[in-house]
């Protein structure tokens, strides 16, 4: 019988990936996501938005983490960390 | 998640009527996560005092504060009811100075303390560094808000103050160093072995009240402030007469009476106690006092 790595990345990395991108798209309309999962659970986030003009670093970064809350609060969230969050202007 | 109705209003409640607070994993004595403790020893440098909130305790607060913030993860510090950030932005804002600015306080950045280290400490300190250092670290003094010295070892970092003594160098953050003027830093043999023993003039001052003495004040009918810092458990045991049992309520009274008001806590032995009356005399009440020997001492001179 072959052993399966149950917390491999994998399908539902991508799937929570999905939802990151499309809680984020919803957020901040018009921006450019790139979400990358390097282990389950853990997740790297680039977003390039006009929406961040104006906005300090913390700022820019509650924006998208307002967006994802739901995914990352719980016993057992989808998102257990997100690894490195880059906020840009176009 | 949407954040229920009640829960935002507590914790707005709380970010509002607090003027700093530090939610975090356990609380300022024993943090639970190494993030929290970053940013309540970078706090502990800065300020005396601050309020923490602790999630572990509580579930509702866990969650509902990642959803209040937008900020997924613990710790979070509020400053005047705005959110500053985690521990990451929290020691960037410490590095840069932002911190020390919305916190109002301000290092001289060019402060030069006189320090003394006795010739046994100098030469006991040469040893550690030459024995346990690893290479590019230096001795670092670091004396926190409540005048709690720490001494380590740690690579010097940019805008930290270097004092040459005869043989050894020290390394202080300016915070630090603004605190740091004529301590005096010796050896002394304990029962658990020799440790460093640090005499810091500028700690605001508990005086060590016998027994004897608080006899002669109660009997002055003199007037003060009796505080039993014990567990009413211990309490109930024995307590000494016209004394108040220090709850929080209790401390929120005394905290508002005029600073001049002559305060004496006591506990068993004297340790808790003194750990309470520098509290207060942090506080800036100047007529501080701690029951020496506690009550053990206490009953044990009380001849009936």
């Amino acid at each position: 019988m072959a052993l399966q790595i149950i917390n491999a990345p994998g399908s539902d990395s991508r799937e929570t990936a999905t939802q990151i991108r499309e809680a984020i798209a919803e957020a901040i309309p018009g921006a450019e996501i790139e979400v990358t999962s390097s282990s389950a659970g853990h997740f790297e986030i680039r977003v390039v938005s006009s929406a961040f003009e104006g906005k300090n670093r913390v700022a820019q970064h509650q924006l998208v983490y307002g967006a994802i809350t739901e995914l990352m609060v719980g016993d057992a969230p989808p998102v257990h960390a997100v690894d490195r969050l880059d906020c840009s202007l176009p | 998640m949407s954040l229920d109705e009640a829960t935002r209003e507590r914790i707005e409640g709380l970010v509002r009527e607090t003027p700093v607070l530090l939610f975090m994993k356990g609380n300022r004595e024993s943090p639970q996560c190494g993030f929290s403790a970053t940013v309540v020893r970078i706090l502990d440098t800065l300020i005396p005092e601050y309020a923490t909130a602790d999630v572990l305790q509580d579930a509702e607060l866990r969650d509902g504060i990642k959803v209040f913030s937008s900020w997924p993860t613990i710790p979070q510090l509020y400053v005047g009811g705005e959110f500053v950030g985690g521990c990451d932005i929290v020691q960037e804002l410490f590095a840069n100075g932002e911190l020390q600015q919305t916190l109002g306080v301000q290092a001289d950045p060019d402060v030069s303390p006189e320090i003394n280290v006795t010739e046994a400490a100098t030469q006991a300190l040469k040893q550690i560094v030459s024995e346990r250092a690893p290479e590019g670290h230096a001795v670092h003094l670091q004396i926190d808000a409540r005048f709690q010295s720490h001494l380590g070892l740690a690579p010097p970092e940019a805008g930290e103050i270097e004092i040459k003594g005869p043989g050894i160098s020290l390394f202080l953050d300016p915070m630090s160093a603004s605190r740091a003027h004529g301590i005096q830093i010796d050896v002394i043999e304990t029962s658990d072995g020799t440790g460093f023993h640090i005499e810091n003039p500028n700690a605001p001052e508990v005086r060590a009240l016998p027994p004897e003495e608080l006899r002669g004040w109660l009997e002055s009918g003199r007037s003060f402030e009796l505080l039993d810092v014990r567990t009413p458990e211990e309490r109930a045991l024995s307590s000494i007469d016209t004394s108040v049992l220090l709850t929080a309520e209790e401390a929120a009274r005394v905290e508002a009476l005029p600073r001049e008001t002559a305060l004496v806590f006591y506990c068993k032995a004297g340790g808790r106690s003194q750990q309470a009356a520098e509290y207060f005399a942090q506080k800036g009440f100047t007529e501080v006092h701690n029951l020496v020997g506690g009550i053990d001492a206490w009953l044990e001179t009380s001849g009936s």
